[in-house]
């Protein structure tokens, strides 16, 4: 299942990358919240096939950078270019419609509804006059999280008595099944037990695996380092680093990130 | 432990206790009731005239708060539209067109609700109380609370009494049919189309649904026009039933839709909440009333039944949702 999908988006996704290997740049953003500077000329770059984490303390500008991204901010100052092209991305439509999807901490997910509903808030499957396709949501939402790798036993459950990583798991699917080519993950494992965020992770490897960039904002460096190849530091929205995983080390980014200072 | 589950898929309906609840009261009151006039047909086409009027605003309210808002002023709105049908008769203007002009008040009423609760994004139970009491104001200065009776312009026998206030066959109230029909569009709309799915969203979560690119001031806008039409629909009702524009039409009714909602399963916080449940709700609530006059209790005293009822059903829905997660 997995499969046909990988072997599609190789053969289409040859044909229109870009010949510098970056899915995203985004170039000289600017963010200001009134007279609060928020982001100050940072440069990011997001290659094909790579998860990328972007980290930092508190109040570093990383929400924010990707709420631009997003389409919920739009920046003050810079440019974003998506697969080579420039891009306006002024709502999250915008970004939904280049194949940017976000799963935000709160999950975007409505805790009373059943998981079909969820998966296709907003783009629901319809037949006739605005009729819902109940049965082909629910086929498609539940063949979307089997592919994930996910298994749930009350399929008819609302998302509220699923389990954090269950939640997240939804939450994931969803962005899997509109064919996403960047999924930003806003704090995908915070208050998930050690289990949780482990099954989070598998998830986020298996996004990578259907070749779909991921950025993922986190504060846990250690969860951060077992999947991420690269990361970038943000802090007080400007960047310290860009660095490699090979070139780096857990000591390295949390030094980096409490003293605040640029590399070397 | 299949037995637990279905037993707790079940009870999720919230639905399934107002159901039984609705039956053992049904059972009650017959079997309480001197010579068992409960179930007798007078009673029961009695209760069918009456329920709708409840009803169809309590649809209307339920699947406002579904969305996440309230409307208080659906107490004004209801004499606004009788009031507006009645000045227009004397003027004189043709029926169907007063119709249009009649239901037109509860779209520009609802609108004006949507526009403030979207825009000024502050809680719809402190903005509606004032448009309640804004339109209501207007209502009682406009009339100087004089009845109007419609006898002086309206003969017997229009075909717009006939479409809201007659019978079939003679016997059976078109109202009933009216509620019927209107709960089964409405259910189809919330239960079964997109933007039901959207209402329900907005209500859960409205963080959400925005972020997937759902409108939700546009869902609530339309949610309020909604009610503001049904509330239009239900003022000409009455006043064709009652044969008279009344200042103290929809006094109360506010609230009484918002317990029959509540009743009927809809949570005050959005999100939760099925047309069935309303109707049943305001079924139940109907049929209390109706029963406890039956059963010889003092007539002032309904609200101490229907008070308790409601706290009942919002405890106990509680203590049901705790039950079925689990």
């Amino acid at each position: 299942m997995a499969d046909r999908r990988s072997a599609a988006a190789e053969a289409a996704g040859e044909h229109r990358r870009t010949g510098d290997g970056n899915l995203v740049r985004m170039v000289g953003i600017d963010k200001y919240f009134g007279r609060v500077c928020a982001l100050r000329g940072v440069d990011l770059e997001v290659k094909y096939d790579e998860i990328l984490g972007l980290v930092g303390d508190n109040g570093a500008g990383k929400s924010t950078l990707i709420k631009i991204l997003s389409g919920f901010y739009t920046a003050d100052r810079g440019e974003i270019y998506f697969e080579g092209k420039k891009a306006r991305i002024g709502t999250p439509s915008d970004a939904k419609a280049l194949g940017i999807e976000t799963v935000y901490q709160e999950q975007a997910l409505a805790p009373h509804v059943s998981i079909p509903r969820n998966v296709f808030m907003g783009r629901e499957l319809t037949k006739a006059f605005g009729i819902l396709d109940h049965k082909r949501m629910h086929e498609e939402s539940m063949r979307t999280i089997e592919n994930l790798g996910l298994r749930i036993k009350d399929t008819g459950a609302i998302v509220e008595a699923l389990s954090g990583g269950q939640r997240q798991g939804v939450a994931i699917a969803r962005v899997l099944y509109f064919k996403a080519k960047l999924v930003i993950l806003d704090e995908p494992t915070i208050a998930l037990s050690v289990k949780e965020s482990q099954q989070v992770m598998d998830f986020i490897q298996q996004l990578k695996s259907e070749g779909i960039s991921v950025v993922f904002i986190t504060h846990n460096l250690f969860h951060a380092f077992q999947i991420a190849e690269r990361f970038v530091v943000l802090s007080r929205g400007e960047v310290l680093t860009d660095v490699r995983r090979e070139d780096s080390s857990l000591e390295h980014l949390s030094k980096l990130i409490i003293s605040g200072e640029h590399d070397e | 432990m299949a037995e637990k589950k279905l037993v707790s898929r079940l009870l999720a309906y919230k639905v399934s206790f107002t159901l039984i609840v609705f039956v053992a009261l049904l059972a009650i009151f017959q079997i309480f009731t001197p010579n068992h006039t409960f179930f007798q047909r007078a009673n029961l086409f009695s209760l069918a005239r009456l329920a709708p009027d409840l009803g169809i605003v309590a649809l209307g309210v339920g699947i406002l708060m579904i969305c996440g808002e309230f409307d208080l002023s659906v107490a004004s709105t209801i004499p606004m539209s009788s009031f507006v049908f009645v000045k227009l008769l004397g003027m004189g203007v043709p029926l169907w067109i007063n119709l249009i002009l009649t239901l037109c008040v509860g779209v520009v009423i609802g609108l004006i609700n949507g526009l403030l609760v979207t825009r000024t994004r502050l809680p719809s139970f402190i903005l509606t109380l004032g448009t309640m009491l804004f339109w209501r104001g207007l209502v009682y200065a406009a009339s100087r609370m004089m009845p109007i009776g419609i006898r002086s312009w309206l003969d017997f026998g229009s075909w717009l009494e006939n479409m809201f206030v007659g019978s079939i066959g003679g016997i059976f109230p078109v109202q009933a049919l009216w509620f019927v029909g209107i709960a089964i569009l409405l259910g189809i709309m919330l239960h079964r189309t997109r933007f039901g799915n959207w209402i329900f969203v907005t209500g859960d979560n409205e963080t959400a649904a925005r972020a997937m690119g759902i409108n939700t001031d546009t869902v609530k806008i339309i949610c309020y026009v909604i009610v503001g039409v049904l509330c239009s629909v239900m003022g000409l009702m009455q006043c064709l039933r009652i044969e008279s524009f009344a200042a103290n039409q929809g006094v109360g009714f506010e609230l009484k839709a918002i317990a029959s909602a509540v009743v009927g399963g809809t949570a005050l916080m959005g999100g939760i909440g099925s047309v069935l449940g309303i109707v049943l709700g305001t079924l139940t609530i109907q049929i209390i009333e109706n029963g406890v006059i039956l059963l010889g209790f003092p007539a002032f005293g309904i609200g101490t039944f229907i008070g308790a009822v409601v706290i009942l059903f919002a405890v106990l829905n509680r203590q049901i949702s705790r039950f079925s997660t689990r």
